[in-house]
């Protein structure tokens, strides 16, 4: 039985990794790991502090190059962008905190918080073209940012200097001159540390989750309602405005800022941070600033051999250290490699959850989806040609077909991945929006997919709270900065999502990463995270595609518990005949995007219309 | 007229480089999707090539368009084997984040061998130049545009006729289906990376009169390259050639006729507009339907 | 601006207090250490390496000798390539490895932002091979200027140069966009516009190979002479243009330093083809003291690579040989105040005065001019070779 208490002292319990750790959440955080970089940027402080002014210099470099390493593992350690241009932001950054100082009169934080501001806003203009393109054209678009801010800042020589460079005023705050090294050290760190927080409550919190979810599986993300260019936006404005400041805090400690400083070579070298220090991690890009700032200091005997290797350091942490440093440190916490397998059954007692409250249903006479009219042409095939069919509230609906009958078409069309030509969708009475799979989620739909899509670099309790909604952007940036605070949702949610896991027998693998789970088991997380939120409506795609004839049953056990006890309506296409009619309550028959024959399981195999689709006409045999 | 002339010439001469250097890029990617951001690099030792069998060896110039390529192929299909085979099975990203860093290592071991700023390797045609009405035509830009021409042409039609491409096509269509019908994914991407390596190693070669060999030369070339490979399509190889002598004219063009200043730019406005108005390229091989 | 200059006195004084109390750093009853930093990878790898190279032979045959006053010689070179990377080594090398001299043999920026913090430490700093006047001014008593002459006198020497054998009327000037160049341009092209010639000005971005649209600009305009303003190889790149575009009988001159013998692979046929020189000779030029020195070079590094020995190897070489005269003009107590005395007294200081090669051209100091060498030889390509004419 799944315990919410604290204390729990059950050991061999279903619930136990999830409560023998007091203040670990499920997701293998501690509660204060969000604070932990700060501590260690001031513990960086500490150290160096006491030792000469040279140490201090660097230090300084060294605890920037950790913000800017945290706002590049926002961007390319979980967003997976590969950006050439953070030369141009931390550009941005610096020249517009310096200009606010010098041309403006603008005082030292202010004009760093603007630097910061107008890099943000690049971040925007950088992040709009990462709606469309991805890859290597994403990372093409980028290279172009970086050439153009370079050259109109080499360009604009009144206001910058042109490629002479400006020397950066002394800086100070409030007339306290903070030009020695370890007056700009302190001044640093505690800046550093104050606003790592906000980054690294994003990276742990649902921002990170989300943006894991999206460079895992684009598609499984819309139909949770995550939008892709909401979130790859975020991200790129999120990581400008960090790497911005990061700029702005630099420039004093440069003295003189060029362009030439801020070029390619730069955006390549920081680009390793959050490689070298690695990419899963929240704490990648700080490990690796870190290092790769102090390294060429340490490493002066190398001299002429420092960039090949730094080169080569990259290539040995992508071959033999996927993980980088932070994978290294944390692999000696906890060992748990390859698969994980599930050990027992869904226990017999798992909590029935009601049927999607909220909402008062309007009357809809009990039909849960209708579908009225649709079609859809693609050149001259109509792949879908004006099927129209209800279902009933908390029945369980077959779909089947033939290849080319229209079934994916008509299944992509109600979760709003293809735009109908013709004809409406109704859930519960209410007309869903045409192609737009972000909101059917809103709506109450959810599906699982043919192509086993879980997001298997986050873990399986991750997967599920993706499968409770409130995925708008706005709600997710401001629920990570809310949740390490006590009070918020976070506990209600976290019951939600177990009893989820628990009501599909995944409750002890909680932690435990998606991808190290069967294809059985993951097709079960699939379930959970579709049924997680109570849905009026499951689409079902395929859902035993693949799996072992055991596990078939067992899933077909599964989903029908999950109809009856939950009540929810699902809507199941399967080319398994044998397992759909054992399932269904009723079947619906297309061939050719048109509906043949409906009906309950047996009539409809036996209705001659339907032995004609699937083997020829019955005289002809 | 004249002049008009004489600028699409020097467009041209600078286009037909850039054509190379696309073809590599655009073959390794089609054949095995993998970007090469490392290719900067391997045009880079194929003009290294040229310096050391004209001007080390004092060799012909013949040998080293015989030489070098395959010499930079097997480089290449070296690289392919030892350090991109094992990453295949992890992802596309780390590819490619592999191939940026291998790059910088590649220029760095050069760099280190040869420190200085500047290598120059003789033009294998020193004559007097053919006189077009008023127009010039030196014979070093009149072999550098036509044989780049005829060897990206030739690739192209190679690649749609001979037998050895064809497992290539096949992956590119299809990598499972070409796993399926029997062709060999380790033996297709070695030889993919041989092939590409080899075209970047021609590049090389026709670079080194008229760019020299130094440090700056892999990233230059490789902001050109990836640009005439995103014009022409990325995964079309008469895009790519067309792609490189659009954006050498494009380019020549629009310093000449614009401000000299903002030549860079340029091209990654060409760059831009493609994208957001053709991402598919100006030449796309086949027609897609974007599902 | 006024809290600003107060932050400098408050700044300056509490570093005069650290400065008096480490002045002897550095030197002991038989070494004198001394602290370099550069370029040594990178785009301007070409100019750290050299440099490095060429001190380290001069400090070498020093020590051979016997040191100076009985003190050998020890080089420290920290590899800076970026500003930040600059001061990190300038800091390391005074307040770490407590070097008693500094040599900045790094390109403008670089040398740039390390002069900023050298001149509050007050470190006896050379620069040999930064120009900008960011480095130059405002003036500082601590900071020399060796071989590199300031923009000034390269821009008059390159008017010379452009009006030696002719007389033009409309001077194209191809000038590249980064640091040095433009510094260069800022300065000459008011100084040309003056004088009263027709002045076009066409730029190109760093290592640029295509100069078509520029030279068809200067065929329009139908200059008479070109001004380069970069890099040898892109001069040389520009000029095998010219001719592919047909502007021909035009009077080429060249600024920069002239690495090396570079441009005329690229041209071919270049003669006439004037510029300035740094030193009295180029490497392979045939003068008694570049052949052994040359044979000096050989003897440490091997057989050269196209390309070195370079201006850079010669002004790195000379400039411990100007060290040596100023400490050994200094008294036996070697502090940073007598050593800058004694360099302000330094007059025509040349290798030779230690046994060394006189590949460099002699250099002065006095306590209002802190730039050793004023002096610019006018070169030439003769016979396909770069020549200093006497």
């Amino acid at each position: 039985m799944f315990s919410f208490k604290r204390k729990s002292t059950q050991r061999g319990s279903l619930a136990l990794p999830l409560t023998r750790e007091r203040r670990v959440d499920a997701r293998g955080f501690s509660r204060w790991a969000w604070l932990a970089p700060s501590m260690v940027v001031l513990a960086v402080l500490l150290v160096t502090a006491r030792l000469g002014s040279y140490p201090q210099y660097v230090a300084s470099l060294v605890i920037s190059a950790m913000l800017t390493g945290t706002g590049l593992t926002l961007l390319v350690g979980y967003a997976r962008c590969i950006s050439l241009a953070t030369g141009a932001v931390l550009a941005l950054g610096a020249y517009g905190s310096v200009l606010l100082i010098t041309a403006a009169g603008v005082p030292l934080l202010p004009a760093m918080l603007g630097g910061a501001l107008l890099a943000g806003l690049g971040g925007f203009v950088l992040g709009v073209p990462a709606v469309r393109f991805r890859g290597h054209n994403l990372a093409m678009i980028t290279l172009v940012f970086q050439s153009v801010v370079i050259i109109l800042i080499r360009e604009s020589t009144g206001l910058t200097g042109g490629a002479g460079g400006l020397t950066v005023p002394a800086p100070s705050i409030a007339g306290i001159s903070l030009s020695g090294d370890l007056a700009y050290l302190v001044f640093t760190a505690v800046v550093v540390a104050l606003v790592l927080v906000l980054p690294m409550a994003l990276l742990l919190g649902r921002f990170g989750r989300n943006l894991r979810a999206v460079s895992g599986n684009e598609v499984a993300a819309q139909a949770f309602g995550i939008s892709v260019p909401h979130h790859l936006v975020a991200a790129f404005v999120c990581s400008s405005l960090i790497i911005g400041l990061s700029g702005a805090l630099q420039a004093p400690v440069f003295r003189v800022i060029d362009p030439d400083t801020f070029g390619i070579n730069t955006s390549i070298s920081t680009l390793a941070y959050p490689i070298v220090g690695g990419m899963g991690s929240a704490w990648g890009g700080l490990a690796g600033g870190a290092v790769m700032r102090a390294l060429p200091e340490v490493l002066r005997g190398l001299a002429d051999y420092l960039e090949l290797f730094f080169a080569s350091l990259v290539l040995v942490t992508v071959l033999f250290f996927p993980g980088g440093i932070a994978g290294q440190l944390f692999r000696l916490r906890h060992r748990h490699g390859g698969q994980v397998t599930r050990e027992s059954v869904p226990s017999a007692a798992s909590p029935v959850a009601r049927p999607a409250a909220g909402k008062a249903l309007p009357d809809t006479a009990g039909i849960a989806l209708s579908i009225d009219g649709v079609g859809k042409q693609y050149g001259a095939l109509k792949a879908v040609d004006d099927v129209s069919f209800q279902v009933r509230e908390g029945e369980i609906r077959g779909l089947m077909g033939p290849n080319g009958a229209g079934k994916t078409t008509l299944f992509n069309i109600v979760s709003g991945f293809v735009e109908g030509d013709r004809g409406a969708i109704r859930l519960h009475g209410e007309t869903l929006p045409s192609g737009s799979p972000v909101t059917r989620m809103s709506h109450g739909l959810t599906r699982t997919f043919q192509h086993v899509a879980v997001f298997g670099e986050i873990s399986v309790y991750d997967n599920v709270a993706i499968g409770l909604g409130g995925n708008g952007i706005a709600p997710v940036l401001l629920g990570s900065l809310l949740d390490p605070f006590p009070g918020g949702d976070a506990r209600r949610e976290r019951a939600r999502i177990m009893a989820a896991l628990d009501s599909v027998g995944l409750a002890h693998l909680a932690r435990a990463k998606a991808r190290q789970l069967s294809l059985g088991d993951q097709r079960r997380l699939e379930i959970a995270r579709a049924i997680v939120s109570r849905p009026r409506l499951l689409l079902l795609d395929e859902p035993v595609s693949g799996v072992s004839e055991e596990e078939t049953g067992q899933l077909g056990l599964l989903l029908r518990r999950i109809n009856r006890e939950q009540g929810i309506t699902m809507l199941l296409v399967e080319h398994n005949i044998g397992f759909l009619a054992g399932m269904s309550d009723h079947i619906t028959v297309m061939a050719a995007g048109r509906v043949v024959c409906e009906g309950e399981p047996a009539s409809v195999i036996d209705d001659p219309a339907v032995q004609e689709v699937y083997f020829g006409k019955a005289g002809d045999a | 007229m004249t002049e008009l002339a004489l600028v699409l010439l020097g467009g041209l001469n600078f286009g037909a480089i850039y054509a190379l250097a696309a073809l590599g890029i655009v073959l390794i990617h089609k054949a095995t999707k993998t970007v090469n951001f490392a290719h900067g690099a391997f045009v880079l030792i194929g003009a290294l090539g040229a310096y050391i069998v004209q001007v080390q060896l004092s060799w012909s110039a013949w040998l080293a368009y015989l030489l070098v390529p395959p010499a930079v192929g097997a480089l290449a299909a070296l690289i392919e084997l030892v350090l991109l085979r094992p990453l295949r099975r992890a992802d596309a990203f780390s590819v490619v984040i592999a191939t940026v860093f291998l790059g910088i290592a590649l220029s760095e071991g050069v760099r280190l061998i040869y420190n200085a700023e500047l290598l120059t390797v003789p033009s294998p045609f020193q004559g007097a130049p053919f006189l077009i009405g008023p127009v010039i035509l030196t014979r070093e830009v009149l072999w550098t545009v036509a044989g780049s021409l005829l060897i990206g042409i030739g690739t192209t039609l190679a690649f749609r006729r001979a037998r050895v491409a064809r497992g290539m096509r096949a992956m590119a269509a299809n990598h499972r289906g070409a796993q399926l019908c029997g062709y060999s994914v380790d033996r297709t991407y070695a030889l993919a990376w041989f092939l590409g390596g080899a075209l970047a190693g021609v590049a090389g070669v026709f670079a080194a009169p008229a760019k020299g060999i130094s440090p700056d030369l892999p990233i230059a070339v490789i902001a050109a390259a990836f640009v005439a490979a995103v014009v022409g399509g990325f995964d079309s190889l008469k895009g790519a050639v067309a792609g490189g002598l659009l954006l050498g004219v494009v380019e020549t063009l629009a310093a000449a006729y614009g401000d000299s200043a903002l030549k860079n730019a340029i091209s990654f406005m060409l760059l831009f507009v493609v994208m957001l108005y053709r991402p598919e390229g100006l030449f796309p091989e086949v027609k897609t339907r974007h599902v | 601006m006024k809290l600003y200059r107060l932050i400098q006195v408050v700044l300056l004084l509490s570093l005069l207090g650290a400065g008096s109390a480490s002045a002897q750093q550095g030197v002991t009853e038989d070494t004198i250490l001394i602290g370099a930093l550069g370029p040594l990878t990178g785009g301007t790898a070409f100019i750290g390496a050299p440099g490095r190279d060429g001190m380290q032979l001069a400090v070498d045959a020093l020590n051979e000798q016997g040191g100076i006053n009985g003190r050998k010689l020890e080089l420290r070179f920290e590899a800076a390539l970026t500003p930040a990377e600059s001061v990190a080594a300038a800091k390391k090398l005074v307040e770490q490895d407590k070097v008693f001299v500094l040599v900045l043999a790094s390109g403008s920026t670089g040398a740039a932002a390390a002069a900023d913090y050298v001149r509050s430490v007050g470190v006896p700093t050379y620069n040999i091979f930064g120009a900008t006047p960011v480095i130059r001014e405002p003036f500082a008593d601590n900071v020399f200027h060796g071989a590199i002459t300031d923009p000034r006198t390269s821009a008059a020497a390159l008017i010379e140069r452009l009006t030696r054998d002719g007389d033009p009327e409309r001077i194209g000037l191809l000038a590249g966009s980064y640091a040095f160049p433009q510094a260069n341009l800022s300065v000459i092209r008011p100084m040309l516009e003056e004088r009263g010639f027709d002045v076009t000005v066409e730029t190109f971005d760093q290592n640029a190979k295509d100069f078509t649209a520029q030279l068809v600009s200067f065929l329009r305009a139908d200059v008479d002479a070109v001004l380069v303003l970069g890099s040898f190889a892109e001069a040389g790149f520009a000029i095998k243009q010219a001719g592919q575009v047909g502007l021909g009988g035009v009077h080429w001159v060249v600024d920069g330093s002239a690495v090396n013998n570079a441009i005329v692979p690229i041209i071919g046929n270049a003669d006439g083809i004037l510029g300035y020189y740094n030193a009295p000779f180029y490497p392979g030029q045939d003068a008694e003291p570049m052949e052994r020195y040359l044979a000096l070079w050989r003897a440490a590094y091997g057989e050269p690579p196209q390309g070195r020995p370079n201006i850079y190897d010669l002004t790195g070489y000379g400039s411990v040989y100007v060290l040596a005269h100023a400490i050994d003009k200094a008294d036996d107590d070697l502090t940073w105040e007598n050593l800058i005395a004694s360099w302000e007294r330094v007059e025509g200081a040349l290798p030779s005065d230690f046994g060394g090669y006189d590949v460099v051209f002699p250099e002065s100091f006095s306590a209002t001019d802190h730039q050793g060498n004023d002096h610019l030889g006018t070169a030439v390509i003769q016979d396909g070779v770069w020549t200093v004419l006497p």
